[in-house]
């Protein structure tokens, strides 16, 4: 008797294990990531209005949006404003010989391997940023607004009647 | 027995898969990814959008230029460079594969001194460039010419730093070696026109072309360039008033991938094939097929010719005298012929020429050019000094730099034994070879990909190799390190600081040539081009009458012989370190992972050996053992034996691998008087190979020039196709529809789309086991299929053609995927979802083309091969079914550039690897949708060639198969 309760407590922490491991998909859009640099989305984009793509300019012509360059960073602040923890941004840009990857952004969003995401055809489509990625501009660290599944993309792609080939993201 | 705690089996495996699941529970939320800013933007990069550099390839001499595909600063593929005449865009095998030698994972990764227990101990740059530049500075105190140079040619730059080097150290002993050099051919042009240049060939000139032993869709001189001739020679068209294609005779003893593609082989004896040729000349003459205007003597040349009547030349070779007449007819009637000849004596090569020269061939189908380039190579007769100066103690510290000597050089040269009375040798390469096993000092060199470079393969044409990325490894270019030595001389006033330097200060020099633009705008416009390219003109010919003096023909052949080849892939042996080259198999024996002694069944029934059994072939020279291959594809009484395996270091895909045939070779030769008998042993020789024979079915088809020209179309034994037949709607296709058109005809089997696929497709090798087991990747392959015997003559000599997925309408892999892995994309590609796959294989089981590949092993690249990944295309993994997407990647990356530029998709925008590759453009990719699409105009201009493969199954391939031609044994 007392084996199968054991044998039965086991499965069900099996089960468990496996619901919880399963739905936890590594690729999910991740909200508790701190980044090197307190960045506010909510001063550039949103007070400030600076356009997504004044710093994310790859977005229009590759599959990657682009992390801004340091120099991109220092184009507009110069060297002086030295608080706010920008530290990692004026050293990479001061030291002659900067510490190598200094900075490293952590990902918020992130695909499985087996998709393929291309950014150019959705910002030739004129979708604007704030369709995947929520509100940035209201953001002081950007947390994922949706999470981006196979059944996000689809919906959209059936509104706008998109491709629905698995094999435009899948290969 | 004892009791054992109560507890079974099956608890078991669940107590263990919670404890499984629960220690996977806190780590299954990996570290969030890293972005990565540049400091400052590189201009030319843009994260996820390719970038392109045009550099040269360094695999063998042709010199083709390279067009290298970057992602994120490391090279993912090489394709040929459009501007460069030689490769026009496409690159073979060898040369794409040259990715795997610069991120092969045995490349030397620190320089390394071995110590006076031979061990190896890492050392940092400073010190090895102290010890080395100590060495040289005490060799050459002690005496004039005692530094050597001895390296690979790796162009005209190089050469001059490598002189440069001795000179600082007061010695002129640099040897540029090349184990595969034309040196016969040289002696040839020198006796008969005084020059040692080597001649260009137009074959697509010539109405008949024969080859004396040149396997020139091979490795033989240029052989992209010559591919692309020849598949132009075969394509047929008027002539005469009626349709035709050229005719190509080969004569030598093994049916390789180019004597397979040519209208007959006429097999001799190794060294026979010179004895062929002249007799063929004395046809000529007896029956005047000359011009007037030559320039030859014909009274010196009959009498040069007299020891050559066919029936005497029969009587020695055991060719027909009807053959030699006729090859003598055709050749002398054609309008246009061309002989060319690659054998190891100069007599053949000598023969062809003049087989050229007196049927007035010479400015049309052959021809030598103004300004040919210095020799790169040394001749044999400098090497051999250089050999023997090491020999007699007369050289303190030797560079090598290349060629691998000690694995190349023939056993008679006893190369091994000459360097070690050398008391300091410095190794400067990638992958540690046997070379570098006797050397005191070892230097990681950077690959050609990544240094700067240029060649000069012949007249009027420089190509400018620049490197494409930075070094994968902590490597230095050869020439800084040669320069740096230099300069480290007391005596050295050098004029370059670095190889880059040199090259940019030598092409700058160019920069007045090229029509006085400004430097700088050249030095760029160089860059861009991938080299300096011009038209030149014929060199003004004038023969030496003396030169028409024949060899005594030789009298007896021997019993047995061995006759050894370059290997497609492996060449010399320098392709060996690349698991794609390895796993390639060779097109005619279907082999991979091994050597093989290839014999005829007669000469196997007189050994009393089977296929697999080991036999041991020993020379004069040496001995080496191989498995036996039993094929009718060389003449009885010859073993052939591939070189290029049999590397006892070279890393770990080349060592172990097979034997060394330059082993029991002498110097310069390519066969000799062997003997050979069964160890007892037996290896299984491994291919992916099905069946030879294609027991009726319609897979590769072929017809006669004849029925072309009359119109008729063969129909194959294979059940009547009554036409497609719908059992459900027919599929729709609103925007395109894939389709391929693939000419058999043109395609020699060289499996450049192979390599090209691998590359492009993150396709991953397996293995030899693993190729034994039936688990190759390849997606694309070269099937290989003998005529039955009773229908040889009509039929080609081999039937050779790609197979793929052919994309099919009526998929049998399609409706049996329990998932949907397997469906039908809305343009008509059979698509596969690797994320939906959960490999039940059924989609491959009911494949009957035998186009899907399963995953049955986590795949596996080395690092830092994985850095040659293509990030476009997902990488597999354990458990999954892949297959031919007709590059799904690059349809998609033309369609979103179409797309965001407003406009539509234009015919040609989308070119797939296979495609791109092929240097007979063998393969055209399209729309099936639109009838003026270059692929379907090619299925309309060859209705007659059509066919699809296995076409009474009704799969409705999006694949038009081309039939290949050939010209019926015994008709003119």
């Amino acid at each position: 008797m007392n084996r199968i309760v054991l044998v039965l407590a086991l499965s069900m922490l099996v089960l468990g294990g496996a619901v919880i491991a399963l739905s936890q998909r590594p690729w999910a859009p991740r909200a508790d990531v701190v980044q090197p640099i307190p960045f506010s989305h909510r001063v550039h984009a949103g007070v400030n209005q600076i356009p997504c793509m004044y710093c994310h300019a790859d977005a229009g012509r590759s599959s990657e949006p682009g992390i801004p360059a340091v120099a991109k960073c220092v184009g507009c602040h110069g060297n002086r404003i030295a608080g706010g923890g920008i530290q990692p941004v004026t050293r990479a840009w001061t030291d002659d010989t900067p510490a190598a990857f200094e900075i490293q952004w952590n990902r918020v969003y992130t695909l499985p391997d087996f998709v393929r995401f291309t950014h150019r055809p959705h910002i030739h489509a004129g979708l604007p940023c704030q369709t995947c990625h929520g509100p940035v501009q209201t953001m002081d660290r950007v947390v994922p607004a949706f999470e981006i599944n196979m059944g996000f993309c689809v919906d959209c792609h059936t509104e706008k009647k998109a491709t629905l080939d698995c094999v435009g993201c899948h290969h | 027995m004892r009791e054992g705690p109560s507890i079974s089996r099956r608890s078991f495996i669940k107590l263990a898969a919670t404890a499984g699941a629960a220690a996977a529970i806190p780590g299954c939320e990996p570290a969030a990814r890293k972005l990565i800013p540049y400091v400052v933007p590189d201009e030319n990069v843009i994260p996820g959008v390719p970038s392109f550099f045009a550099t040269t390839c360094s695999e063998c001499p042709a010199g083709c230029g390279v067009v290298a595909r970057i992602r994120e600063g490391r090279v993912v593929k090489l394709e040929g460079n459009p501007a460069d005449p030689i490769g026009q865009g496409s690159l073979c095998a060898r040369g794409q594969a040259a990715l795997q030698g610069l991120y092969n994972p045995d490349r030397l990764a620190r320089p390394q001194v071995r110590g006076g227990d031979g061990a190896l101990r890492s050392v940092s740059w400073d010190e090895a460039g102290k010890m080395l530049g100590d060495r040289l500075a005490a060799a050459s105190h002690a005496g004039r010419d005692r530094v050597a140079f001895f390296g690979s040619p790796q162009g005209p730059t190089l050469r001059k730093i490598a002189l440069a080097f001795v000179g600082a150290y007061g010695s002129s002993r640099a040897i540029f070696y090349e184990a595969i050099n034309q040196e016969p051919a040289r002696v040839a042009a020198k006796t008969l026109f005084g020059r040692r240049a080597l001649p260009s060939y137009r074959i697509d000139q010539a109405e008949v072309l024969i080859s004396f032993g040149a396997d020139f869709l091979e490795t033989w001189q240029s052989p992209v360039e010559l591919a692309r001739q020849y598949s132009l020679f075969r394509t047929p068209h008027e002539r005469h008033g009626t349709l035709a294609i050229g005719r190509a005779t080969y004569v030598g003893p093994r049916l390789g991938m180019t004597a397979s593609k040519c209208d007959d082989w006429i097999a001799t004896a190794p060294g026979a094939e010179a004895d062929v040729a002249w007799s063929v000349l004395n046809v000529l003459i007896k029956q005047r097929w000359v011009t007037q205007n030559s320039g030859l003597d014909l009274a010196a040349l009959t009498r040069a010719v007299a020891n050559f009547d066919p029936a005497a030349t029969s009587a020695r070779t055991g060719v027909p005298v009807e053959t030699i007449t006729r090859l003598g007819e055709t050749f002398g009637k054609a309008d246009g012929a061309l002989a060319i000849a690659g054998t190891d004596d100069s007599s053949a090569h000598l023969a062809a020429m003049i087989l050229n020269a007196v049927t007035g061939n010479f400015g049309k189908t052959v021809m030598f050019l103004e300004g040919s380039p210095a020799e790169e190579t040394s001749t044999p007769d400098e090497v051999d000094a250089a050999v023997d100066a090491m020999r007699g103690g007369k050289i303190d510290a030797l560079f090598i730099a290349g060629g691998n000597p000690v694995f190349t050089m023939p056993a008679s040269a006893r190369i091994a034994e000459a360097i070690r009375k050398v008391p300091f040798v410095v190794w400067a390469g990638g992958v540690p070879e046997e070379t570098a096993a006797m050397a005191n000092l070892l230097l990681p060199a950077h690959h050609p990909l990544e240094s700067w470079r240029d060649t000069a393969p012949r007249a009027g044409i420089r190509g400018l190799g620049q490197p494409v990325m930075q070094p994968v490894f902590d490597s230095k270019p050869v020439g800084d390190i040669l320069l740096a030595a230099a300069a480290g001389s007391s005596s050295a006033k050098l004029p370059w600081a670095s190889a880059a330097d040199a090259v940019k200060a030598e092409w700058l020099a160019l920069a007045p040539k090229a029509g006085g633009a400004d430097p700088e705008d050249f030095w760029v416009s160089v860059r861009r081009e991938g080299g300096l390219f011009e038209e030149q003109h014929l060199a003004a010919l004038s023969l030496d009458a003396s030169a028409l003096k024949a060899p005594a023909p030789v009298a007896a052949q021997p019993e047995l012989s061995v006759y050894a080849y370059p290997h497609l892939f492996l060449y010399d042996g320098r392709g060996a370190d690349k698991p794609w080259l390895q796993e390639l198999p060779e097109p005619v024996t279907q082999i991979v992972w091994d050597s093989w002694a290839e014999i005829h069944p007669e000469t196997a029934r007189k050994l009393g050996v089977a296929r697999d059994d080991i036999i041991e072939i020993k020379t004069e020279h040496g001995a080496i053992e191989a498995p036996v291959l039993v094929e009718s594809t060389v003449r009885p009484g010859v073993i052939a034996v591939p070189l290029g395996q049999g590397h006892r270091a070279y890393g770990r895909y080349a060592k172990d691998v097979g034997a060394n045939a330059w082993a029991i070779l002498a110097a310069g030769a390519t066969s000799a008087a062997a003997t050979a008998r069964a160890t007892g042993k037996t290896r299984t020789l491994v291919s992916p190979l099905g069946k030879s024979d294609m027991m009726g079915r319609s897979i590769v088809e072929a017809m006669s020039i004849d029925q072309l020209a009359r119109g008729v179309v063969p129909r194959s034994e294979a059940e009547e196709v009554t036409g497609p037949f719908e059992m459900y709607p027919p599929w729709k296709y609103p925007g395109h529809k894939w389709g391929m058109t693939i000419d058999v005809n043109a395609c020699t089997g060289c499996s450049a789309c192979v390599t090209a696929c691998y590359a492009e497709n993150n396709v991953p090798t397996v293995g030899k086991d693993g190729v034994d087991n039936g688990r190759i990747m390849s997606w694309i392959r070269i099937e290989r299929y003998f005529p039955p015997a009773a229908e040889a003559a009509q039929a080609p000599q081999l039937y050779l053609a790609p197979m793929l997925c052919q994309q099919c309408d009526h998929a049998p892999c399609e409706p049996v995927c329990p998932v949907f892995a397997s469906y039908h994309t809305e343009e008509g590609l059979n698509g596969q979802v690797y994320n939906r796959c959960v490999g039940t294989r059924y989609c491959e089981n009911n494949c009957p083309y035998k186009v899907r590949r399963f995953n049955w092993f986590v795949p596996e690249w080395p690092a830092p091969l994985n850095l040659q990944l293509n990030p476009d295309v997902t990488v597999r993994g354990v458990g999954v079914m892949e297959k031919c997407t007709f590059c799904v990647q690059r349809i998609q990356f033309a369609e979103l550039n179409a797309k965001t530029e407003d406009r539509e998709l234009r015919d040609g925008e989308v070119v797939t690897a296979c495609q791109q590759a092929c240097p007979t453009r063998a393969i055209t990719f399209g729309d099936s949708n639109d009838p003026a699409s270059a692929m379907m105009r090619r299925r309309e201009d060859n209705k007659l060639r059509n066919y699809r493969a296995l076409e009474e199954l009704n799969t409705q391939p999006a694949i038009t198969y081309l039939r290949d031609l050939y010209r019926e044994k015994g008709k003119a």
